[in-house]
């Protein structure tokens, strides 16, 4: 049991991750479709990063830097020229998938994906609390960027509610008319909640590459950065309302390994869908209940 | 009906103006998106230590090289340019229809299930019932997020890419199931019946798909300027507002708006299926479904425009094969290019509407 909910907190994080940086995104008025891409920059640069110099730290770096990137390239098309978010997304994520496979294959110059295989973060056990029965070992030993991931949480849940930052980011997706009569400018509010968006969820493809597998494998997200979505609007884009979403994708995924695992005949492709049913049944379920931010999506002038 | 119609294209006719594609202009801007992506591809050819002129010519040389390779390029274009028609329908209408991957990937199913369903039909029969099918089944998906979109009012991107994955695992289950080959060893179904392939077109390799899909181009052009339909996808995509006031039910443009996209992406599975591999495979068409709304947006939601721009990335795809077998630049960056593009036109298109 412990095992499997740790599979599940394991699965969740990188996705949780992301749903986190869309939340920024989307509170502040920008459909955040563009996480797919972002995740899977911040992924490949925390491969190369960690490769290139032997620090963690460097592949870190690389993956913030490689995830705001995109988040600028959204922005500027998405928020500054006023495109359709929803395609300026997409196609955001097509640049992400071809530019991520073409580098990892020039880097060789042999035109084969290069091989790179760094070692995994190492299990951080919290010295005390790890010792205790059950809980301990479930909650209390993970890699650190998972810990990283609570600590955003709970900062994101501050920063939306209890600060003016998150005030005016909040404003900026209800009402940006409002953000303007205060004398800000709601336009750089949604830029910079994009590219602050594109950093984190550049993170979750870090946790990907440098918590889970070690390298990094063309369109590794695989889908993750959708399910990112679809876990910030279940949970209402609030930052523990998508915590609790993913884990429940996390936990339908780890189920699914189990059911593997000890051979149940229950076929593993009917399995696989049942996150994206899940999160398709409570979309339906929400259906007119989700009050989105009432200016996602609007396009802002800037002489007004 | 017509009369307030008519009041309101009196009444908003830069907006439509605007969605047209014919206003002028627009087609230098895709151009210069076009050039600009390019230049970037050359940025990145130069990047991995080649030339970017000898990435160009190979490129050209693979594409346009003989007629074999003319005639993979056309058929490379062509369930991009029934798919990306499809997808324009939608996007006329202010619908974002992501979901032509799932209904493509549904659509060759649908096709390969028909064919090995009836082994003995006629070749004229068999490919009309597979095709049929296929097309079916793709409006099918496309109906059940129609009805997700419009019953719960689940914005329509989050439910067609959510259907997209589960339409993919869909097809593996089938092949792993009925649909599949005992003992292939991989996921795919038996051979399809000799006369449901797709004949060739003489002096080609390519397939008569092409043929099909210049025709459901011209149709779709047909239905968005010269119907009421039509007329009311575009109203609908200018204005919602001045739809409902012009008395166009919105629920009724989406379900055919989405009705006739699924279609058409299930028919390109189908032609996929038929015309190319002859059996479903799988991951046959893994990507079409982000190509078609690339070359939707490249020919601007015109389908006769969509028409060169399916044309473009299949001979674009298709000659980058050989650029990476003579001067070894990967294949991925087409993929570069098609993100770019659809980047840098959407820049355009924004920049148009100021």
């Amino acid at each position: 049991m412990i095992e499997f909910l740790a599979a599940s907190i394991r699965i969740a994080t990188p996705i949780l991750l992301a749903a986190l940086g869309g939340i920024l995104s989307e509170r502040a008025g920008v459909f955040a479709v563009g996480l797919e891409g972002m995740m899977l920059v911040g992924a490949f640069g925390a491969t190369i990063g960690t490769w290139a110099s032997d620090s963690a730290y460097a592949g870190l770096v690389l993956a913030l830097v490689g995830g705001a990137a995109m988040g600028l390239v959204v922005s500027v098309v998405a928020v500054r020229f006023r495109a359709d978010n929803m395609v300026t997304g997409l196609a955001a994520n097509i640049v992400a998938l071809g530019l991520t496979s073409y580098l990892m294959r020039i880097i060789a110059s042999s035109g084969a994906p290069i091989a790179i295989h760094n070692t995994l973060l190492p299990v951080l056990p919290i010295p005390g609390l790890v010792d205790i029965p059950e809980i301990g070992p479930l909650l209390f030993a993970h890699p650190p960027l998972t810990y990283l991931t609570l600590i955003l949480c709970i900062a994101l849940t501050f920063l939306l509610n209890r600060t003016q930052i998150g005030l005016t980011l909040r404003a900026t997706g209800e009402n940006p008319e409002v953000v303007y009569a205060s004398g800000l400018n709601p336009l750089l509010v949604r830029m910079l909640a994009v590219i602050a968006c594109g950093a984190v969820a550049g993170l979750g493809g870090a946790v990907l590459s440098m918590q889970q597998v070690g390298t990094f494998t063309d369109s590794m997200t695989s889908g993750r950065g959708y399910l990112a979505l679809a876990a910030l609007i279940v949970g209402r884009w609030t930052p523990w309302g998508a915590a609790a979403a993913c884990l429940v994708f996390g936990a339908a995924e780890a189920f699914e390994l189990r059911l593997q695992g000890f051979g149940v005949p229950v076929s593993s492709y009917v399995v696989q869908m049942v996150p994206y049913l899940i999160g398709l049944a409570v979309l339906a379920g929400l259906g007119r209940n989700s009050r989105m931010p009432a200016a996602i999506g609007l396009p802002l002038h800037r002489d007004r | 009906m017509s009369d307030p119609s008519r009041a309101v294209a009196a009444a908003f006719p830069a907006r439509l103006l605007a969605f047209s594609g014919r206003r002028q202009g627009l087609g230098v801007n895709i151009a210069l998106a076009l050039a600009l992506s390019i230049v970037c591809a050359a940025i990145l050819i130069a990047l991995a230590g080649r030339s970017p002129l000898a990435g160009f010519l190979a490129i050209l040389d693979g594409a346009f090289g003989s007629a074999h390779q003319i005639g993979a390029a056309l058929n490379r274009s062509t369930p991009y340019l029934l798919s990306g028609v499809g997808v324009a329908i939608c996007l006329r209408a202010g619908i974002i229809n992501l979901g032509a991957e799932g209904q493509i990937a549904l659509g060759g199913a649908g096709a390969a299930a028909a064919a090995l369903a009836i082994p003995n039909a006629p070749p004229v029969v068999a490919i009309v019932v597979a095709l049929a099918a296929g097309a079916l089944a793709g409006a099918a998906w496309s109906g059940v997020a129609a009805a997700i979109h419009l019953g719960r009012r689940v914005h329509e991107v989050l439910v067609t890419i959510l259907l997209n994955f589960i339409a993919l695992l869909l097809v593996q289950q089938l092949l792993a199931g009925w649909l599949g080959q005992v003992g292939a060893g991989f996921l795919q179904s038996p051979l399809m019946p000799r006369g449901a392939w797709l004949p060739k077109m003489p002096d080609f390799d390519a397939h008569i798909g092409i043929l099909i899909a210049v025709v459901a181009a011209l149709g779709a052009w047909f239905l968005i300027w010269r119907t009421p339909f039509g007329f009311g996808l575009r109203v609908a995509g200018a204005s919602r507002l001045a739809a409902a006031y012009a008395g166009f039910s919105r629920s009724q443009l989406t379900w055919g708006a989405m009705a006739l996209a699924g279609a058409l992406a299930g028919l390109a599975g189908g032609v996929e299926v038929l015309g190319i591999h002859r059996r479903l495979i799988e991951g046959f068409s893994l990507g079409f479904g982000f190509k078609a709304v690339t070359v939707a947006l490249l020919g601007a939601t015109e389908p006769l425009a969509i028409i060169p721009a399916a044309l473009f990335i299949g001979f674009l795809e298709t000659g980058s094969l050989a650029m990476q077998r003579q001067i070894g630049v990967p294949t991925a960056l087409v993929t570069v290019i098609e993100g770019l593009t659809m980047i840098f036109v959407l820049v355009a298109m924004a920049a148009r509407r100021k």
